[in-house]
């Protein structure tokens, strides 16, 4: 038996045990999912603080509508796909404000040589372009990578088909490519100045 | 020679395979100590409220009904009302003297271009995307 199906089963089984009342069965379903929501939020508005609100927000909603879980799609798609609504709502809701990345980006070990630290700042600042894109062009990007490529998968959380997807990729790396030139040479420039230092 | 290297630098890294790579290297995030037993904290909470009081419809069903049977009535004693009323109507336009028409052509010519005005002010602020003028 696959992970996944492991992962699908428990799923199964913790919903059908809140469904029949056993309020603490759902903590099984956070625990599994709540690194995966998180890390969604976090690719939606790269705020900490505010990812994990987004997150336990997503949450709250999956247990409100525990019930219209329809079982045709994994739970997991069904849950994402919820989460995805939901962060879109709070992202229209409260605009991202962007800050500089020194303030927010909260690296998991400490940036060590020059060219290190030049490569990924200047990373980062591509992966922050990605929300200065128009959300019509933006969520498939941050759900095509958060799915690690996996087309069909985005195309599922999102409910479109997998050519409008495609389609919207493929503008989106266009737009990066052409529309933040200013990002392009800070990227270039801190790299190019890494390797040579 | 420097200046060479830094142009084909700039164009190998923006290459679409470039930004595919930096958008697939992501680091995870570990959720805070706490996030679990926040999450289950409200879970409780709101399965210990109580259910939200569901709409009245019995009740209100015969008060929607009679509020639209007597809108609907008052539209057509309307209608009734003012239909000799628009036949009655005379289509022939107003008579307006010399003296009158000049400052009223003036009024319009002031009034197209204070709209064109509007509409090239919206325009620049739609280009320019949306300030805090407003």
């Amino acid at each position: 038996m696959s992970a996944s199906t492991t992962i699908a089963a428990q799923d199964l089984a913790d919903v059908d045990r809140v469904l029949a009342g056993d309020v603490r069965a759902f903590e099984g379903i956070v625990r599994r999912w709540q690194a995966p929501l998180i890390n969604m939020a976090w690719r939606y508005c790269r705020d900490r603080g505010r990812a994990e609100e987004m997150a336990q927000e997503a949450f709250l909603r999956a247990w409100r509508g525990l019930s219209h879980w329809r079982r045709d799609s994994s739970f997991s798609t069904w849950l994402f796909a919820l989460a995805a609504n939901v962060f879109r709502s709070e992202l229209k809701r409260f605009p991202t404000v962007n800050v500089p990345i020194e303030e927010i980006a909260e690296p998991s070990r400490p940036a060590g040589q020059l060219a290190g630290a030049c490569e990924k700042s200047s990373h980062e600042a591509v992966r922050r372009a990605v929300l200065a894109l128009p959300m019509r062009y933006r969520e498939p990007v941050i759900l095509f990578y958060f799915q690690e490529k996996d087309l069909a998968a985005a195309a599922r959380v999102m409910g479109l088909p997998e050519g409008t997807i495609k389609a919207r990729l493929s503008r989106a790396r266009a737009l990066l490519r052409s529309r933040f030139p200013h990002l392009e040479s800070e990227h270039s420039a801190l790299e190019w100045a890494g390797k040579e230092a | 020679m420097n200046r060479n290297r830094k142009d084909r630098h700039q164009r190998e890294e923006m290459s679409p395979a470039a930004i595919d790579r930096i958008l697939a290297t992501e680091e995870e995030l570990v959720p805070s100590s706490g996030f679990l037993a926040s999450v289950m904290d409200r879970v409780q909470e709101e399965a210990a409220a109580p259910p939200p009081i569901p709409f009245p419809w019995k009740r209100a069903i015969p008060g929607i009904v009679l509020a639209a049977g007597v809108l609907g009535w008052g539209g057509v004693e309307l209608g009734r009302a003012a239909l000799p009323a628009i036949r009655a109507l005379s289509l022939a336009p107003p008579h307006l003297s010399a003296a009158l028409i000049q400052p009223v052509q003036e009024a319009g010519w002031v009034a197209l271009a204070l709209i064109a005005s509007l509409l090239s002010w919206l325009f620049s602020r739609r280009l320019a995307g949306r300030s805090s003028l407003l």
